[in-house]
């Protein structure tokens, strides 16, 4: 990005520490150990201070003592230095301790990356942070004498702006520093983070999007299995339910599946009756069949409906894209009579009946396995299959997402790569 | 949205509300089942082609008087192995990685390319290990090698974690040969039970180096390296340690049973009948026939080629785990070579290469367990220090880190075991071997 590159100097964090710590007259006073920054607020976190050794001790060096910040030394404004302690601030870290060699999620590709170097620079009249260094040649310039570092020209430069690091192992008391450049995310894309990162790091991405229950909610539909089940079992039967209630009918049935058994009605109890209703349903069918698969939630009205009340249904109802682009007809005896795509709804013409528009539609046994479901949708083009029980009673739809998921080749899932390079 | 249609199958329960809890018994008894996985599996691959060798030759050598060791060894492979797992639960990472962390890249590049070298030239062993064991039954390595190295790569990389963990699993039956072998040879078996409680020393130089060298090839770093790795890929969190526990103390029980009862195999019946020497887990297979009878030989054969096999996946697994961690990679058994494409590179040139020199004829297998001695020598201090700080370490493991009593037995058996590698690797050096 433009900011970065047009510094005039960047500084590598890896040269900087373990340089000197000199006073204004340019006499050595001790060892910089690490440089602490402020995650908070800006873009480009300013530095804080320094941590150095001096005389044996560890002590403070607040960023209004420093004058200058070089590769090999850091330069005070003052001939003295008043030891104190380094205590930890909101939302400070330490950049050797607690960033470089750790993990940082690269916001733009959504990936994991590892920081290999810290790069920071002077902007706006003080040093900040500008990127990390994730490609191989930077870790290898850290493995070569400091003399012959400057031969190696890094490639892997990554703006800080892409960057939002993970901050969970930091031992302040309650360090909370915020991750906002998540909210940039897909949910599918935060379930893939999770997915790739540790336990923890796992736990602080749904920190962060705690505060939207309906996007962890969605992040929670798109984990895996194992997954999920390690996000439930710190959670109560109570928070665990509520997830659910926010959750798609057929994901929360999977979800609960993932419970321990003794833990499965409780939860299912707690949830609010509809949704309750629902998974209850789902979860008596085998979850690899149409029964497993299927969502209660879709659209069917008695055949004798006019065109237009069919179209206030669907206005109306709460029925996901997907589930609302058929609507189904029945008969009295609650029989399906056939179906009709919406697009044909709104085409049809004024004031004719839903019965006479609609056609047969083909439809599928609750027991029927994905293999033959995602047949009949190859064969007939469709991206919804309705599922009857035995008297012929609508039960549920089976949506083309939730079968393309199956039957997809394990290796063609995983989006994009969570590797460091391209 | 990694759901497989097999593992939907696996939790379907056909009939019934799936709300409704199973029988108890059958519950308690599939999640033991379950639990079976990295512990076992890692220590058990400890008991490969060259573990095999070092055992027979301390039964062919000295009897059952190295028996007692077999028990402390035990207790420090449990110690060892117990804290890697504990680190794998909480932390969600492996050990490679945290130790870059913690330490820098500097000593996590020393790791990672002693692991590479010590781990290829182990491969190599192995796979002569499976020509070997299948010479036996006059198989020649020129056809055996190979397929094996090709069936080892495809559970490796197309396989899943859990199909692949099952397979390591199941590969750790043929281990059960031994004891028969035990059995076969007619042991003195009061003879073994006073070997098992009373220490016994010689102050001479070919007892000592054998001493260490079973410790040696009891606890090898890579074992850490994969069990931490395996338990992070498994998914494993704290909630698991007690289970994951239970589960590596079992590994390791079974894993040096294994090796007291191939001491005893040989004991029973090379030490009995004078034939002291033992160069390979093949010869002691052969040896053993006039003895025990023939069907000894292919009880030790089919245990060799088992623990060859378990050892040839495993080896090259970890050398693939610990460059991704070290590297930052995408790792893992269940990936594609296109998501992963380092870790499966790693894996296949360890194969390849791995069953490529052992279909030379004549490789010095000997000298090249030296030289891997030489390298696992000067990485296990390293590791087990690494494990040790680490799995201490309060920020790093909180409520989880070393007890009290248990730090003081890991810092001596870290201590202990360092210092016996660090004596083999002087006296390997010094041609002593």
């Amino acid at each position: 990005m433009p900011v970065a590159h047009a510094a005039p100097h960047v500084l590598h964090l890896s040269l900087v520490v373990g340089g000197d710590l000199r006073d204004a007259a340019g006499e050595r006073l001790g060892r910089v150990d690490d440089l602490i920054v402020r995650l908070e607020g800006e873009e480009y976190p300013p530095v804080a201070g320094a941590v150095a050794t001096v005389a044996g001790r560890q002590v403070f060096v607040p960023s209004e003592l420093i004058a200058e910040i070089e590769e090999r030394h850091v330069s005070l404004r003052a001939q003295r230095l008043d030891l104190q302690h380094f205590r930890r601030r909101r939302a400070e870290v330490l950049l050797k301790k607690d960033v470089l060699d750790r993990q940082l999620i690269n916001v733009d590709g959504a990936r994991l990356v590892r920081a290999n170097e810290i790069e920071f620079a002077r902007l706006d009249g003080w040093y900040r942070v500008v990127g990390v260094d994730i490609g191989m040649r930077g870790l290898i310039r850290r493995l070569v004498p400091r003399r012959f570092a400057h031969l190696i020209a890094t490639t892997g430069f990554l703006d800080w702006a892409s960057v939002e690091p993970f901050t969970g192992h930091v031992p302040t008391v309650r360090l909370r520093v915020p991750h906002p450049k998540l909210a940039r995310l897909h949910p599918a894309q935060l379930a893939d983070l999770v997915e790739a990162a540790s336990h923890r790091e796992g736990a602080e991405i749904f920190a962060a999007v705690a505060a939207d229950p309906e996007l962890e909610a969605d992040v929670f539909e798109e984990l895996e299995e194992g997954h999920q089940r390690e996000f439930v079992e710190d959670r109560s039967d109570a928070e665990v339910s509520e997830l659910l209630a926010r959750m798609e009918a057929d994901d929360a049935a999977d979800l609960v599946l993932q419970l321990p058994e003794e833990r499965r009605e409780h939860v299912v109890a707690l949830l609010p009756p509809v949704q309750g209703r629902r998974v209850r349903a789902l979860l008596g069918y085998d979850p690899a069949t149409a029964g497993g698969l299927m969502s209660p939630e879709f659209i069917c009205l008695y055949a004798d409906a006019t065109r237009e009340e069919a179209i206030e249904r669907v206005r109306h109802s709460g029925v996901n894209a997907d589930g609302a682009s058929w609507v189904y007809a029945m008969n009295t005896h609650r029989r399906l009579r056939g179906g009709i795509q919406l697009v044909d709804l709104l085409r049809a013409e004024d004031a004719v009946r839903v019965s006479e528009i609609v056609r047969p539609v083909q439809t599928v046994s609750p027991r029927a396995d994905i293999e033959e479901v995602a047949r009949l949708m190859t064969d007939f083009d469709l991206t919804v299959v309705p599922v009857v029980g035995d008297d012929d009673v609508l039960l549920g739809i089976v949506t083309v997402d939730d079968v393309l998921e199956l039957v997809l080749p394990e290796g063609w899932r995983r989006r994009f790569s969570v590797l460091g390079g391209d | 949205m990694a759901r497989t249609v097999r593992a939907l199958r696996d939790r379907a329960v056909r009939g019934g509300s799936q709300l409704r809890p199973r029988n108890r018994a059958t519950a308690r008894l599939a999640v033991l089942l379950a639990f079976l996985g990295p512990g076992l599996i890692a220590a058990n691959a400890g008991n490969d082609a060259g573990g095999i060798a070092t055992y027979s030759s301390v039964g062919a050598k000295y009897g059952y008087d190295l028996l007692w060791m077999m028990v402390v060894i035990t207790v420090s492979l449990v110690v060892v192995q117990e804290m890697a797992a504990r680190m794998g639960a909480v932390t969600g990472k492996g050990l490679a990685e945290l130790i870059r962390e913690q330490y820098g890249p500097r000593w996590s590049i020393f790791s990672t390319v002693s692991v590479l070298f010590a781990n290829l030239g182990i491969c190599i062993s192995e796979f002569v290990g499976i020509g070997a064991a299948l010479g036996l039954a006059h198989v020649p390595a020129q056809v055996s090698v190979p397929i094996a190295a090709v069936v080892v790569w495809l559970l490796v990389v197309r396989g899943s974690y859990k199909v692949a963990e099952r397979v390591f699993v199941a590969m750790t039956i043929p281990f059960f040969a031994y004891p028969i072998a035990a059995i076969l040879g007619h042991p003195d078996w009061s003879a073994v039970g006073r070997s098992i409680v009373t220490p016994h020393i010689q102050l001479n130089g070919p007892y000592l180096i054998l001493f260490v060298a079973t410790a040696g090839t009891t606890i090898t770093p890579f074992m850490q390296l994969y069990l931490q790795s395996a338990v992070v890929e498994r998914g494993l969190g704290p909630e698991d340690i007690k289970a994951e526990r239970a589960e590596v103390v079992t590994g390791s029980l079974f894993a040096n049973l294994v090796a007291s009862f191939i001491i005893i195999a040989t004991g029973a019946t090379l030490f009995v009948h004078g034939d002291h020497t033992v160069n390979s887990a093949a010869d002691a297979a052969r040896a053993l026939a006039p003895f025990a009878g023939r069907f000894a030989e292919v009880l030790f054969g089919i245990g060799l080629l088992g623990a060859s096999l378990l050892a040839a996946a495993i080896l090259p697994v970890t050398a693939a785990y610990v460059i991704a961690e070290t590297f930052g990679l995408e790792k893992g058994i269940s990936r594609r070579p296109r998501e992963a494409p380092v870790f499966v590179a790693v894996i296949t040139a360890l194969i390849a290469i791995g069953a490529a020199v052992a279909m030379v004829p004549g490789v010095p297998v000997i000298k090249l367990l030296v030289l891997v001695q030489v390298v696992n020598g000067a990485l296990l201090p390293v590791t087990l220090f690494f494990v040790w700080r680490l799995a201490r370490n309060a920020e790093l493991m909180g409520a989880y880190k070393n007890g009290r009593i248990f730090d003081l037995l890991a810092a001596a058996t870290v201590i202990a075991t360092s210092g016996l590698s660090v004596v083999l690797l002087v006296v390997t050096l010094s041609g002593n071997a």
